[in-house]
């Protein structure tokens, strides 16, 4: 199994920081790709992530109140090895233009 | 999930003599539930894509087997800006509503068929002019979901002559309110701010009266607990039950009016609610 790290994207509008509201999923769940993960407020709105994957979650960042900056690790998916190199793949029926969607970090080691 | 297929455009069917300019989407479920659709209104310097889709209220409705019809009011999101202040009148808005209704494909509720007539969900100020279509168009409208509403309308007191002056030359405003909302229109870049402003003065020109007139149709009534702006919900209900009508509340714990909206116990009310 290969682990795979997401940070929180860019919002745009010159976002730099957001705030953990609520956690839609927990460690040790399996989620599917575009399940809603977590809600998140900015100084502008406030923003469902959908889930950038399928996988099972092995950590999450923050809890509710807490502020994750722009590129630092938001939640990290356990997935069956031979998966891990298509992650970050934008499935073809979806209009990816007007969505905020998460995109993979691997980790160096 | 954002599945389904939808289509959008800009409305061009002329009321009243002129274009309103609107940006209509309607999106429709995988599997329909075979319930009526559902009219989603945004707030105040927001738009459907800010206030329905980025906060997942969109995925979930359709998940639930609901047709959606979203609509960017004027002057925000992809509608256009008119440079007339007629077009931002909550009753022009409200007419340009029904209108967007029956061009797709609403009809009349008729008893025992759920397909048939509309359900309203609203925002802020989306909810006002959703508790105004209820009251005037009983005929299509089945139930009503009001998010941050209030008893007044806080656009009616905002100091267009201070927000003018700031833009003009940096005059500070002295009025929180006002300061607040304009900086809340600012944020956005893509706001087009003095479309923005004909829309507060045109609301100036109809300040919200709920007590003018009440919806008689099953309502629910949503505000984050923080929600200074709707903390006169309950007299919403209160007013709603004088006239006989069922009024449901949900406070949110925690929540404000910009972060009630993502709220998942928001979403699941509402999914419930309009599904009965």
């Amino acid at each position: 199994m290969a682990e795979i790290s997401f940070p929180l994207p860019d919002l745009g509008e010159g976002l730099i920081e957001a705030t953990v509201l609520e956690w839609l999923v927990s460690p040790g769940e399996q989620v599917e790709r575009n399940q809603p993960l977590v809600e998140v407020e900015t100084t502008k709105s406030a923003v469902e992530l959908p889930s950038p994957q399928a996988g099972k979650v092995v950590r999450i960042y923050g809890g509710p109140g807490d502020k994750i900056n722009v590129g630092e690790p938001l939640i990290v998916f356990e997935v069956p090895d031979n998966t891990a190199g298509i992650v970050g793949t934008v499935p073809k029926e979806e209009a990816p233009k007007r969505r905020v969607r998460l995109s993979a970090v691997f980790d160096e080691d | 999930m954002m599945s389904g297929r939808h289509t959008g455009e800009q409305h061009s069917h002329t009321v009243e003599g002129t274009d309103p300019q609107l940006y209509v989407e309607v999106h429709d479920p995988d599997a329909d539930a075979g319930l009526r659709p559902i009219l989603l209104i945004h707030g105040f310097s927001s738009s459907s894509k800010l206030n329905w889709e980025d906060t997942g209220w969109l995925s979930a409705l359709l998940a639930a087997g609901r047709r959606v019809i979203t609509v960017d009011l004027p002057g925000h999101g992809r509608s256009g800006a008119p440079e007339d202040m007629d077009s931002y009148s909550p009753s022009r808005m409200r007419a340009d509503l029904l209108q967007i209704a029956f061009d797709a494909g609403v009809r009349p509720v008729r008893a025992g068929d759920p397909s048939s007539g509309l359900d309203v969900i609203g925002y802020s100020l989306g909810s006002r002019l959703a508790w105004e279509f209820g009251a005037t168009q009983p005929e299509i409208v089945h139930r009503i979901v009001l998010g941050g509403p209030n008893v007044a309308d806080p656009l009616a007191e905002f100091d267009l002559v201070a927000a003018q002056r700031y833009l003009a030359d940096g005059t500070p405003i002295a009025d929180e309110s006002t300061a607040g909302l304009l900086k809340m229109a600012q944020a956005l870049p893509s706001n087009n701010i003095f479309a923005l402003l004909s829309l507060v003065e045109a609301i100036k020109g109809e300040p919200y009266d709920p007590a003018e007139a009440v919806p008689h149709m099953p309502m629910l009534l949503v505000a984050g607990e923080n929600d200074e702006r709707a903390a006169s919900m309950p007299r919403l209900a209160e007013l709603a039950a004088t006239y006989g009508s069922m009024a449901e509340q949900l406070v949110l714990p925690g929540r404000n009016h910009t972060s009630a909206i993502t709220s998942r116990g928001f979403k699941q009310a509402a999914v419930a609610f309009l599904g009965s």
